[in-house]
C-alpha cells in the first residue's frame, strides 16, 4: 500500500504517454533518453515512470525503462477495454480491497475521515491522504468507486462491464 | 451530385483589423477544401493568424473578403454540425463533469432526460466514466480537456475544430489525447467525421493530420498544403517522419 501513495499525483494519461514513448525508441531505453524524448525532467517524470512500474507496465533493471506485454495490449486497446485492463491490475490492491471490505460491512457510504482514518493504521497519517487521493482517482478512473467531493462520500460502484 | 461535394470549403479569405485608417492585415487569400474523412493541421507561426481562421471558418468571427461554406453553405455560428474546442477547456468552475458535458445540449434538446443520456455516452466515449461528478478542480489537465471534447462532441458535429487543444497539457499527456482523438475521429460509430486543428507543433501536425496546411507569419498566406501519406499508427521516431517535420519547419523559417 505504501508503493500506491505515488499514484495520487500521477494520471492515466502521462502513464499512457511514457509507454508510448518507450515503445517509440523500440521498446527499451535509459531515463535520461526518455526525459529527453517526453521532454520532462527526471524529477517530474519520477513518479510517473514508478507508477508506470507498480502497476506492471514497464520494468526498469540497472537503469533501462522496458516495457511490458501488458503495455503492448495497453496502447492498441480502446477507451474502454484500456478500463478493464487497468481495473483487473488496481481491484486487487491493498488500498482497494480495504475500502471494498468496509464499504460492504456498512450500510451508509463511507465519509472521507473515515477512510482516511483506516488507512492512516495502514500506512501512516503522512500518506493516508495521498493513498486516499489515488484511491479516488484510480477508483473513478476504474469505475470501482464513486466518490462526490461535495458531501465527502464514497461509494462502491457495479461497473458495466 | 451532393456527395462530391466538399464538407468545408474556404473560400480566399481575407482579414484585416483597422486602427485609425491604417490597415493591419492578418490573412491573405486562404483557399482550401475539407472533405469528410479528412484530418487537416494549420500549421504556422505565432500571430500568424491561425486561430483568426478558425474563428472565421466555424462563424464566430467574419472575414473582410472572401466567404467560408458547409455543405455548400454560408457557415452559422449555429451551426451544429461544426463544433469547437478551445485551449483553455472553457469549464465552469461550479458545475460537475456531467452537467459541464450536458451544457453543449441545452440548445439542442429541451428534455432533460435526453440531455443526460446523450451526454452519458460522450461522457463514456472520451474515458470520463467514473468522473461523472467530480468538479474541474478535481482534474488534471487532461481530463479536462476530455471534458471539453465530450461537449463538443454532444452535438454529434460532422466536423470538430480544435485551437491548440493539448498545448497546456505536458508531453506525456498531450500524446495520450491525439492517441484518443485519432481513435475517436476514425471510429465510424461516433463523431466526428472531419478534423481541423490549429497547432503551432509541426511534430502534432505530422503525427495527426493527413494534410497539413502551413501559413506564413503574418500576415498568414498559404506557403503549402502537404499530404502527409504515413501509415498509421506514426512513430515519431521513424526517420520518414521527421523528414517531414524537417520539411515543414524548412517552409516556416
Ligand atoms: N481584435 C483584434 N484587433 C486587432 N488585432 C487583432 C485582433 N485579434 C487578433 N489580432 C492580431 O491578429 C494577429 C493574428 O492573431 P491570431 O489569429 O490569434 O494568431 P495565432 O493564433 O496564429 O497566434 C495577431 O497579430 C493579433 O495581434
Ligand atoms: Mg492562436
Amino acid at each position: 500500500m505504501t508503493d500506491f501513495h505515488s499514484m495520487a499525483k500521477v494520471s492515466v494519461g502521462q502513464i499512457l504517454g511514457l509507454v508510448e514513448a518507450v515503445d517509440e525508441v523500440g521498446g527499451v531505453a535509459d531515463a535520461a533518453t526518455i526525459s529527453r524524448e517526453v521532454e520532462m525532467d527526471v524529477d517530474r517524470l519520477g513518479p510517473i515512470l514508478v507508477a508506470a512500474e507498480f502497476l506492471g507496465l514497464v520494468t526498469v533493471e540497472d537503469g533501462d525503462i522496458r516495457i511490458t506485454e501488458l503495455s503492448r495490449k495497453l496502447l492498441t486497446a480502446g477507451v474502454r477495454e484500456r478500463k478493464r485492463i487497468v481495473r483487473e491490475i488496481i481491484d486487487d490492491l491493498p488500498a482497494f480491497r480495504l475500502v471494498m471490505e468496509m464499504a460492504r460491512s456498512s450500510s451508509t457510504p463511507l465519509g472521507r475521515q473515515e477512510v482516511v482514518q483506516a488507512l492512516s493504521d495502514r500506512v501512516g497519517s503522512h500518506q493516508a491522504e495521498d493513498v486516499f487521493n489515488a484511491l479516488v482517482y484510480w477508483g473513478r478512473y476504474a469505475e470501482l468507486v464513486r466518490y462526490d467531493s461535495e458531501s465527502e462520500q464514497l461509494t462502491v460502484r457495479v461497473a458495466q462491464t | 451530385m451532393g456527395d462530391a461535394q466538399p464538407l468545408l470549403q474556404v473560400k480566399d479569405v481575407s482579414k484585416s483589423y483597422f486602427d485609425q485608417g491604417k490597415e493591419f492585415k492578418i490573412l491573405d487569400l486562404i483557399r482550401f477544401e475539407l472533405a469528410e474523412r479528412d484530418f487537416v493541421c494549420l500549421v504556422g507561426p505565432s500571430g500568424c493568424g491561425k486561430s483568426t481562421l478558425l474563428r472565421i471558418i466555424v462563424g464566430l468571427d467574419t472575414p473582410t473578403s472572401g466567404q467560408v461554406l458547409f455543405e455548400g453553405h454560408p457557415i452559422r455560428a449555429d451551426n451544429p454540425q461544426v463544433a469547437m474546442v478551445f485551449q483553455s477547456f472553457a469549464l465552469f468552475p461550479w458545475l460537475t463533469v456531467a452537467q459541464n458535458v450536458e451544457l453543449g445540449l441545452e440548445a439542442l434538446h429541451e428534455d432533460p432526460a435526453k440531455r443526460r443520456t446523450v451526454a452519458k455516452k460522450f461522457i463514456d466515449a472520451v474515458g470520463l466514466t467514473g468522473f461523472e461528478n467530480a468538479y474541474p478542480r478535481e482534474l488534471s489537465g487532461g481530463m479536462k480537456q476530455r471534458v471539453g471534447i465530450a461537449r463538443a462532441l454532444t452535438i454529434e458535429p460532422l466536423l470538430l475544430c480544435m485551437d491548440e487543444p493539448f498545448s497546456s497539457l505536458d508531453a506525456l499527456t498531450a500524446q495520450n489525447l491525439r492517441d484518443e482523438i485519432l481513435q475517436l475521429w476514425s471510429n465510424p460509430d461516433l463523431p466526428p467525421e472531419a478534423v481541423l486543428m490549429v497547432t503551432h507543433s509541426i511534430e502534432e501536425a505530422v503525427y495527426l493530420a493527413d494534410r497539413v496546411i502551413v501559413l506564413s507569419s503574418r500576415p498568414g498566406r498559404m506557403v503549402a498544403e502537404l499530404e502527409i501519406d504515413l501509415p498509421r499508427p506514426r512513430n515519431r521516431k521513424d526517420p520518414e517522419f521527421y523528414g517531414w517535420v524537417d520539411e515543414i519547419y524548412s517552409l516556416i523559417v
